[in-house]
């Protein structure tokens, strides 16, 4: 390295100053204040008077069977979307991949939901799920009656309704995961992009010889990375079905905000939110320990 | 033929992928008590619709100021983060010495933290503060926390350390230049990542719901999302008020998009997400 002049110094810790700050603020303080208080019995109202518990919190979390039915419930969202989101948008990648400038607008019409703020989707997709009343029904039961099948109440029946937002929700996220195939297919050989034309003969076995071995890493990254994105689930069920019926969609972001503001419990809380946290960070750790084995 | 076939195909493909967002633009328009009524056979009418619900809606979910106050955020979270921000790659990327090297993997570590976790203590770290209630207040509680991303600094640093060296290494020798080679010389090098980040960056913070959610606790410092949410929590429920909030608050980032498409490349996304 070389020798630094301390003007250089001050220099760089000038420029860091501002964003150093910012985050000690309002990222690492929050988060070592909730680490302090998963140990305790804080509460939410009377923070001060926290009464050390050591690692209880922990231990009561993971038999709490509201939050072991909220990881349920979203590690099963999770075994819905992740395959079938992939899938999906490694199929439309394949058939979106035109080099002819015109197709583009093919590719805009799938990624425009991801441009879509999610609340809005999820207010939209309870009114596209409505029940019948009478000729009242939402789209999707006009769908279905259309086809001869009988009406659904998707929300408010336990057994559909998380299907019913993981079906939203892979119709939300496909373009983004067909984007970053696109990208993949885009590193790809002539000859096999040649191959990865999916009409004619053979299509079955080339896609399964020539494309899925070469886009490996695309691959491997859109699983991993769909899987991050569905654990942290949240905006969808609160505002779709508010976690029912009986707890069938209720996430681990919603019971955790649920411990805070309605039962005050803020140690327990942040017990969960720590909890959640290490979920994340180890699924994160399993994409860098795959994308890095796929690599060599 | 075959040409044509493929036209018709995919025509049909999309616009069943994109019926949801027909129907919502459709049904928008529509009395209250047609929007749910029959069949497919409905979403060709063109009888009886009438911008009502946007004017009602409009009203309702004091939406003029939920845009002011949803502009405001963004625009200060783009302004604050992108100096914030490019500053501080620039140091980590030009301005190397032992100290700032260490603190480069603790940002690193923090790209990993799902904004969920964050919520609680930040909230009671905003309170304590004293960053709540008040329009200032409020905005600067939107704005403050989510300024600075770790993300974006290790993004822009990639980009600053693809610069040729010689372009400002004088920066490197005389301290005392450096601001002026940042602002000048190293900036303007890296415009198309700076695109990028504010594309990303405003659309992300558009569609903000948690973190508004505990803040913005008056109605008039709601950004647009939350104002959209009370429509559909709070009696009496009007479905068509709450299509007319809902294309309104979609309209913005889908002009967005067709301005900027060319600066969300595929490769940048999956950055985004690692």
């Amino acid at each position: 390295m070389n020798p630094v002049s301390n003007s250089t110094r001050a220099a760089a810790w000038l420029f860091l100053a501002p964003a150093l700050a910012l985050l000690g603020v309002f990222t690492l303080w929050p988060m070592l204040r909730a680490l302090g208080w998963s140990f305790t019995a804080a509460d939410l109202l009377a923070l001060d008077s926290a009464r050390g518990v050591g690692g209880a919190n922990y231990s009561d979390l993971l038999t709490d069977p509201r939050f072991r039915r909220a990881f349920l419930n979203t590690a099963w969202f999770a075994v819905m979307v992740v395959p079938v989101q992939a899938a999906l948008a490694f199929f439309l990648a394949l058939w979106v991949n035109r080099p002819e400038r015109y197709w583009r607008w093919l590719r805009t019409v799938f990624f425009v939901p991801v441009v879509v703020s999610m609340p809005v989707l999820a207010v939209l997709w309870t009114m596209l799920y409505q029940p019948a009343r009478g000729d009242q029904m939402g789209l999707l039961n006009a769908l279905a009656t259309g086809l001869g099948l009988s009406a659904q109440d998707w929300l408010q029946n336990p057994r559909l309704a998380l299907p019913a937002i993981a079906f939203m929700s892979v119709w939300q996220g496909v373009g983004f995961q067909m984007m970053i195939f696109l990208a993949g297919l885009q590193n790809l050989s002539p000859e096999q992009l040649e191959a990865a034309k999916i009409d004619g003969a053979h299509a079955g076995q080339r896609l399964r010889h020539v494309i899925v071995p070469a886009m490996r890493p695309s691959i491997v990254f859109v699983l991993t990375a769909t899987l991050i994105l569905s654990f942290r689930l949240f905006v969808q069920p609160y505002l779709m079905t508010r976690g029912g019926p009986e707890d069938a969609t209720v996430s681990i972001i919603q019971v955790i905000y649920e411990m805070t503001f309605l039962g005050r419990e803020l140690g327990m809380a942040s017990a969960g939110a720590m909890l959640f946290l290490l979920l994340v960070a180890a699924l994160t750790l399993l994409q860098r320990f795959f994308a890095r084995e796929v690599r060599s | 033929m075959k040409r044509g076939l493929g036209w018709l195909v995919s025509a049909a493909v999309a616009i069943g992928f994109l019926l949801p967002l027909l129907w919502m633009l459709h049904a928008s328009f529509r009395p209250e008590h047609a929007i749910f009524e029959g069949g497919f056979g409905e979403l060709l009418t063109w009888q009886g619709l009438s911008l009502d619900n946007y004017a009602a809606a409009w009203r309702r979910a004091a939406l003029g100021i939920g845009l002011l106050n949803s502009f405001l955020q963004v625009a200060g979270i783009l302004a604050l983060g992108l100096l914030f921000n490019s500053m501080a790659a620039f140091a980590f990327a030009r301005l190397v010495f032992r100290g700032p090297r260490l603190l480069f993997g603790l940002v690193l570590v923090l790209i990993i933290l799902p904004v969920e976790v964050l919520v609680v203590p930040l909230l009671l770290t905003v309170r304590d503060l004293g960053l709540t209630g008040g329009h200032g207040r409020t905005l600067a509680a939107l704005i403050l926390p989510f300024a600075v991303k770790a993300f974006n600094i290790f993004f822009l640093r990639q980009h600053f350390l693809a610069l040729p060296r010689d372009l400002e290494e004088a920066a490197v020798v005389d301290g005392a230049r450096a601001f002026r080679i940042y602002w000048s010389v190293a900036l303007p090098a890296v415009k198309p990542a700076l695109a990028t980040v504010v594309v990303l960056d405003m659309l992300t913070h558009w569609s903000d719901f948690i973190w508004p959610l505990v803040v913005c606790t008056r109605e008039e410092t709601r950004t647009v999302q939350i104002a959209l949410a009370n429509l559909f929590t709070e009696p009496p429920i009007q479905w068509g008020h709450i299509l007319a909030c809902a294309v309104i608050i979609t309209l913005p980032v889908l002009l967005v998009f067709r301005l900027a498409q060319r600066h969300i490349v595929a490769s940048d996304l999956a950055a985004g997400i690692k």
